[in-house]
């Protein structure tokens, strides 16, 4: 007998053919999360195992932040042959519990001699009978005794839920525009979500913006990368791009230009790191350069697709989302991620693509990109 | 090169004292309060710092109390005077340190706290005070040195406004920016408590002290062993105090401090010509180590961090409250333009400081404001 974690996986049960693929994938992931406590991990009969490891609880924290995993279990495994001696165990395991309760059994070895319903009878009623502030309610009972009957006995009552989503690399790559604010790190967590590995770029303008406002970011990158299994941060350096738009460009597009040149950097970064897309934490109609005019003038500089998941969010569920994933308290740090000085007084809310462009042909774009793109730092976190 | 301008925020303990530490964590670290002999040299130095402290502000010996430091000794000072008192007003002036602001503030549901303003110079306006001492008042809280602006208070006068119209107010000063650097006469001032604080004088961080004068009836706030006579429990940090003493033994009183600062003013003034503005005091009339000063349009930000480039460390107001991005609350107590205000940088020196040290910093400063000018918001 031994104690361990059984882990549930989701959508993977709808994929077709390809399944294995993204049951291995999600297998390496958790292997991967849960290195540090020694774990075991292995898939037998469609469900993943987690055994021998040095702590249970702080391993399960970590399988629960693993994209994929639906929810997962802390589990006694046992020898099956002895249908009393499970029993027993199921005993021990209610006893601290008060209130309603139903036996839930499932059998994958068809050849056990008890069928799903009788185990159901029989463990329920040993349990009624020596536990007497229980009761039986098989409709909407408090608490669930589940027994799994595969090469083993697995009994658990505790089930948690997970994070859910793909694995991390069954969706290819992608690129995350990373500021200090609330609404990126957020955008990077959805899609991460649906199993793409990101990377992300920050624009750092320095001495505009601090060393630790720098720092600010690479915590945010470090709290996501929890959840997308490692990630590499682009520090890009952006001071000249700034300046020049503000010294040579109508003061109501400053912003929108600078967009445009975050987002003709972003691309190409992204395309040499593998990228298939960008990521923006742009919600429609949030600030000027959100509105559906302005994303227009941004997107047009992108040759790649640009993936808004929070463009539908308002600002409160937004933070809602940090808080679950740990990002908000840091994002709150006042650390300036841009500065007011760039910052247009009446920016243009609806401005004109040729416009734009025409006001920008001041500038050299590709010696800016190009520059901005060599003197990039790459931080592996 | 190095240049660190940010002695108000804290500073670098001397050679002197680092070893006056390691001495007495390794050789005297007995405890005060034990009853074999060793443990009386680390008393004895603990009286050697009581003593140096009460002569340095013309005090009692006995009424010096060891705290952790500035905040606490202010702590213990304004909620430990008014714990016994029932009711009355509470003073403290606009650009107080936190620590001072926090705790008077506290006390608004038994007193009638209230602020007192500063004129444009960032001194008290001694007619609003004037008219803010009623017979009730029962403590008058400003601080010595104001840690943003370098603007000295106006202590022997405020002083002669409480004795001619509250005398039995208490005057409570801070004097965590003015210890070792200006003079003061406890007894002939009339100052009743004054906090200091080690680290702003080459000592350790964690050690301070409150000193009182004899008609300050204190309430302990930290309960326990009854250390420093019952009025602050806990072990003493000897190292600390041992730290606190030696920095006080060789601290250089007689420094060409001031004359550093204005060579750094003149230069400044040069840089940014009809665009420097002084904020406080003219700086031969505040205190020697600090000069408050903006330079339109650089924000303070973008010239702290390209100077932190440089090796160049200053600060934008007062590093306790520089998280927070807003006005400091003193420049907007001397109703400083926000334009204005929004550049200030606070350079603070020691008297270590060196006119090579400045002579570098002003070269990166100038370097940064003529590139950085021409980037004004629209």
């Amino acid at each position: 007998m031994r104690q361990l974690i059984l882990v549930r996986y989701g959508e993977i049960y709808l994929k077709g053919l390809n399944r294995p693929y993204f049951i291995r994938t999600l297998v390496n992931r958790i292997k991967q999360a849960v290195r540090p406590f020694g774990g075991k991990v292995w898939l037998n009969d469609s469900r993943i195992f987690v055994s021998d490891m040095t702590d249970m609880e702080a391993c399960m924290e970590k399988v629960r932040k693993v994209f994929g995993v639906h929810s997962l279990c802390p589990a006694i495994e046992m020898d099956k042959s002895d249908f009393t001696a499970v029993c027993e165990k199921a005993t021990e395991m209610m006893q601290g519990i008060q209130g309603t309760f139903k036996v839930d059994s499932r059998r994958s070895d068809k050849r056990y001699p008890m069928t799903s319903p009788q185990m159901n009878m029989e463990m329920g009623g040993y349990i009624l009978s020596r536990c007497p502030q229980l009761k039986v309610d098989i409709h909407k009972p408090e608490y669930v005794m589940n027994l799994e009957i595969r090469d083993h006995a697995y009994l658990y009552v505790r089930v948690i839920e997970a994070v859910g989503g793909m694995p991390v690399g069954t969706g290819g790559k992608a690129s995350l525009l990373l500021s200090g604010g609330i609404d990126s790190p957020v955008a990077g967590y959805l899609i991460a979500k649906r199993g793409v590995e990101i990377s992300a770029i920050h624009f750092h303008s320095y001495p505009y913006t601090s060393e630790r406002a720098k720092e600010k970011v690479l915590t945010l990158a470090k709290q996501l990368s929890e959840y997308c299994c490692g990630i590499k941060v682009f520090v890009v350096p952006f001071t000249e791009p700034q300046l020049q738009i503000h010294e040579k460009c109508p003061e109501e597009y400053g912003t929108l230009i600078m967009r445009r040149f975050m987002m003709r950097i972003a691309a190409r970064i992204a395309k040499n790191e593998g990228s298939k897309a960008l990521i923006t934490g742009e919600s429609l109609g949030q600030v000027a350069s959100q509105t559906i005019d302005a994303l227009c003038c941004t997107d047009a500089v992108a040759d790649m697709p640009v993936f808004r998941p929070l463009i539908g969010s308002d600002k409160i569920e937004i933070i809602r989302i940090a808080e679950k994933i740990g990002t908000y308290e840091t994002s709150c740090q006042p650390y300036e991620d841009c500065c007011t000085v760039f910052t247009p007084r009446h920016p243009a809310t609806h401005p004109k693509m040729d416009h734009v462009a025409r006001a920008e042909q001041c500038l050299d774009i590709e010696a800016l990109v190009s520059a901005a793109v060599e003197g990039t730092e790459v931080i592996e976190l | 090169m190095q240049c660190y301008l940010d002695n108000s925020a804290t500073t670098r303990p001397t050679a002197y004292v680092a070893d006056a530490v390691r001495e007495c964590m390794l050789e005297g670290f007995y405890n005060p309060s034990a009853l074999y002999a060793p443990a009386l040299t680390s008393e004895k130095k603990m009286s050697a710092c009581r003593e140096a402290i009460a002569k340095e502000l013309h005090a009692d010996s006995r009424n010096v109390i060891f705290t952790s430091g500035g905040t606490e000794a202010d702590n213990l000072a304004i909620l430990g005077t008014m714990a016994s008192v029932r009711g009355g007003r509470v003073l403290f002036s606009a650009g107080e340190h936190p620590a001072v602001r926090a705790a008077c503030e506290s006390l608004k549901d038994r007193f009638d706290v209230q602020e007192i303003p500063y004129d444009q110079t960032g001194r008290i306006d001694l007619a609003a005070l004037e008219s803010l001492l009623i017979p009730e008042t029962r403590l008058i809280c400003v601080m010595q040195v104001n840690n943003e602006t370098g603007a000295i208070m106006q202590l022997p006068e405020i002083a002669q406004l409480r004795d001619k119209l509250c005398p039995q107010a208490l005057l409570h000063v801070d004097g965590v920016q003015g210890f070792m650097r200006l003079p003061v006469d406890m007894r002939k001032t009339g100052i009743d408590s004054y906090a200091l604080s080690g680290h702003k004088i080459h000592a350790p961080k964690g050690i301070g002290a409150l000193v009182t004068s004899s008609r300050v009836k204190l309430t302990a706030r930290a309960l326990g062993g009854g250390q420093e006579k019952n009025l602050r429990s806990g072990t003493e940090n000897t190292p600390g105090i041992a730290g606190l003493l030696a920095a006080i033994e060789t601290y250089p009183k007689e420094n060409n401090m001031m004359a550093v600062k204005l060579h750094l003013y003149e230069q400044l003034k040069e840089i940014a010509g009809d665009r420097f503005f002084v904020n406080g005091p003219d700086p031969r009339e505040g205190a020697a180590h600090i000069l408050n000063c903006s330079m339109v349009p650089v924000r303070s930000e973008t010239m702290l961090y390209a100077l932190e480039g440089d090796g160049v460390y200053v600060a934008n107001g007062s590093a306790c409250s520089s998280r927070k991005q807003k006005i400091s609350a003193v420049l907007a107590a001397m109703q400083i333009p926000r334009k204005q205000a929004e550049s200030a940088v606070r350079f603070s020196l020691s008297p270590y400081t060196t006119v090579e040290e400045i002579d570098y910093a002003v070269s990166c400063i100038r370097r940064h404001y003529d590139m950085f000018k021409r980037y004004e918001r629209r």
